[in-house]
């Protein structure tokens, strides 16, 4: 019974590579030479030195499949073109490597001699493990909380909302304003915004001071007591019926609260799955504007919305470039202009922007307790990075590369204060008092 | 699954170092964990976070909510980050014995 | 054009090669029609830039660390493959040849003979590093190491064409092997190269990721 069922599986894994009229699925199964060149452009080639952590290598995995099943040269004569057959073995160092080995950071695909998309056959072959039932356990917890509750902590709505009145609270306090307001479920606004579950849960200063920017800059907005979730697991685990559930949640709600614009908190694989992936996962284009609140904050700052005094930020900061917004998202420059106008100390790390390294936690390895080990692990060459910079500051626009950034900063002893870039612009903020006389 | 040995002590732990078993925690895990984590010596503001953490843990299965644990001990949110330098989902939950949570964390 | 009583050799590479060149063309014409990508997110740079770029700048040496962290393997893979396509376009040269009688000129004798010799010890070095390399005989199936051997002698046996006479027979045997094995290997990646640069010009482009922002930009702004 059971090995029947598994057969069945495999053969549906086997058909996702049987996409004749794929033309990117069909070029990246066939293009990568296997020159081997991209070892030295990946954190886990680097920090564990072994054959099997090269792309090339996790390419292989599933293009052998691919051989194997769909070319006449793989089937005819397996041996003689690297093809392979779709066995346990594999399986075990497909899951291994695609989920527990590669943060989809893409750093190798700029650097791939060819120009190989590296992370889309890794999702594609994360995408086969997921219609196998092999996606690693807590990964697949963390998205089944998102698909039951509507966001990825399982945080009830009550308690949520409860942490929302208190941040207003606070910020009614801070700005001696006790007309400041964090809008709660309401209609017919400019913007609808949208947090990481881990800020009202644990990180909560990073919603104040989004707060006080939108206080500053006089927007109308609402948060959804419901569905305000960024993040997206979906595009981790690769099974796109739950990816495209949890990006309906979030298209829904804006129709329903009639929002005008989905601002996107920071986040970096959230950002990605719901401005690029979300679409096509819903299959049918957005009627609302889609923007990240990087790309928004800029423009705050370019009309003039909100001013800043970068003096208030005096100590060396650095930035960490969250790979799915910068190289992934082409916000390399709006992210420093940002910073620029924010912090008066600035070191770029080395290397920085698009050849900037991941932090180690993408890919959803931050989920994946499996692999924590090799996360720490590869941790150290952001570790090292940000200590050669000597900053005190580190900033970045992902609460994942937060996450991780936290764990390095305690692990490799850095002695760091990681902040998102609203907390920095926050922190800059000018704001005349608009209590009236 | 892995092993974590603190003090000649072993706890099974998952790869986080999150117990595998919250029901063998009592104070000296907790002390044994903090610990492991550079946190030599608790005092009662760690104990006022752990206590309100595996109190709401052994009543609604999960971890508090970080308003909850400033409310309920006088804390504040930049206090408790300076107590658990690991934020308190890593820092203070694993203390407390308690699974990881979902999420980014 | 006059008719001619060709060798069975000589037969044999022409067949080859155009059994190639119809498998690499019918796929090209495939991959071709099958189009970009269809993507219902809204773009927010530019796919035709990307794409550009991504044929140019983003292949700069300057951009890629296969390059200017491999400098002596990067270097013999360029030579190698414009020793692969001159030998490739001498193979038409010398087709040409069969059928009208024209001396191939002496200078580009000369030329060729020196790029091919230099393309054949690159091919030859980087055929040796992944014999020795741990890290690619891991990566290795038989497919690499038959892909170097036949372009590396097929850039041989063209320099044996250009300097020892009545070598006709072996160069059209290795160049009809040679042909064979084009469309099956990886030196397929000939066709799948440019479809891949299209691609990631196509997802960059249109994310404004690609081309890569001068330096600095933000503080004009």
């Amino acid at each position: 019974m059971k090995s029947a069922d598994n057969k069945k599986r495999r053969e549906e894994a086997l058909e996702l590579l049987n996409q004749a009229e794929n033309s990117k699925l069909l070029t990246n199964l066939n293009a990568c030479v296997r020159c081997g060149l991209c070892a030295q452009s990946c954190m886990y080639y680097k920090a564990l030195n072994e054959p099997r952590f090269i792309p090339s290598a996790k390419v292989d995995l599933v293009s052998s499949i691919y051989r194997r099943y769909y070319t006449v040269t793989g089937k005819v004569a397996p041996a003689l073109f690297g093809a392979k057959s779709l066995d346990q073995d594999m399986e075990e160092r497909m899951v291994d490597l695609l989920f527990g080995a590669c943060t989809m950071c893409g750093r190798c695909v700029k650097h791939c001699s060819i120009g190989v998309d590296i992370p889309f056959v890794v999702r594609k072959g994360r995408e086969m493990l997921a219609v196998m039932d092999m996606v690693p356990k807590s990964l697949q917890s963390t998205v089944d909380a998102a698909l039951n509750t509507g966001n990825n902590m399982a945080i009830p709505q009550e308690e949520f909302v409860d942490t929302i009145k208190w941040m207003e609270e606070e910020l009614v306090d801070e700005m001696g304003d006790p007309e400041a307001r964090i809008p709660l479920d309401e209609t017919d606004k400019e913007l609808f915004y949208t947090l990481n579950p881990r800020e009202p849960k644990f990180f909560p200063l990073s919603i104040s001071a989004m707060a006080k920017i939108f206080y500053a800059a006089g927007e109308s907005w609402t948060l959804s007591s419901k569905f305000y979730d960024v993040t997206n697991y979906g595009f981790f685990n690769a099974n796109n019926g739950e990816a495209a559930q949890i990006a309906g949640y979030l298209y829904d709600e804006i129709h329903k609260l009639r929002g005008k614009r989905l601002i996107l908190g920071e986040c970096g694989h959230g950002s990605r799955a719901h401005k690029w992936e979300g679409p096509n996962y819903l299959k049918k284009g957005y009627d609302f504007d889609i923007i990240t609140v990087v790309e928004l904050i800029g423009e705050y700052i370019r009309t003039g919305k909100i001013v800043l005094d970068k003096t208030l930020n005096s100590v060396k900061h650095t930035i960490h470039d969250p790979c799915n917004l910068v190289r992934n998202g082409g916000l390399v420059n709006e992210i420093r202009f940002i910073v620029n106008r924010s912090v008066s100390d600035l070191i770029e790390m080395s290397p920085y922007g698009d050849d900037n390294f991941c932090c180690g936690g993408g890919g959803g390895s931050l989920a994946m307790s499996e692999y924590n080990d090799r996360r720490l692990k590869i941790g150290k060459i952001k570790a090292d990075q940000i200590a050669a910079t000597g900053a005190k500051v580190v900033i970045t626009p992902c609460h994942n590369c937060v996450d991780q950034l936290l764990q390095i900063n305690h692990t490799y002893k850095l002695g760091v204060t990681i902040k998102t870039i609203a907390e920095v612009v926050a922190d800059a903020l000018v704001i005349e008092k608009r209590i009236k006389d | 699954m892995a092993l974590l040995e603190i003090d000649g002590r072993v706890f099974d732990v998952d790869g986080d170092g999150f117990l595998t078993d919250p029901q063998i925690w009592n104070n000296e895990v907790a002390e044994l964990i903090a610990k492991a984590d550079g946190i030599e010596g608790m005092n009662d503001k760690h104990w006022s976070v752990i206590k309100i953490i595996r109190d709401n843990f052994e009543q609604h299965g999960n971890a508090p909510m970080i308003r909850k644990i400033c409310q309920e001990t006088g804390l504040k949110l930049r206090e408790i980050y300076e107590l658990f330098p690991l934020g308190p989902a890593r820092g203070a939950c694993k203390i407390a014995g308690l699974p990881k949570p979902d999420g980014c964390v | 054009m006059r008719l001619v009583i060709m060798e069975w050799y000589k037969y044999s590479a022409l067949i080859a090669a155009s059994i190639c060149l119809a498998t690499f063309l019918y796929r090209l014409i495939y991959l071709i029609s099958l189009g970009l990508p269809k993507d219902l997110s809204k773009e927010s740079g530019s796919v035709t830039k990307g794409i550009i770029y991504s044929f140019t700048g983003a292949m700069s040496p300057k951009e890629k660390e296969s390059a200017y962290l491999h400098l002596p393997t990067y270097t013999a893979g360029v030579v190698f493959h414009l020793g692969i396509f001159s030998a490739l376009l001498f193979f038409i040269w010398t087709v040409f040849t069969l059928f009208i009688s024209v001396e191939t000129p002496e200078l580009l004798s000369v030329v060729l003979i020196i790029l091919l010799t230099l393309s054949a010890l690159s091919g030859i070095s980087i055929l040796l590093k992944r014999v020795f390399s741990e890290e690619l005989r891991y990566l290795s199936c038989a497919d690499d190491y038959i892909s170097n051997i036949l372009s590396t002698s097929a850039l041989i046996a063209t320099i044996i064409l250009l300097t020892v006479n009545n070598s006709e027979a072996l160069y059209f045997i290795i160049m009809t092997t040679l042909f064979l094995w084009m469309p099956l290997g990886k030196t397929k990646h000939l066709l799948y190269f440019f479809f891949a640069r299209l691609h990631l010009g196509f997802f960059y482009g249109r994310r404004g990721a690609w081309p890569k922002a001068k330096n600095r930009d933000y503080e004009i702004s």
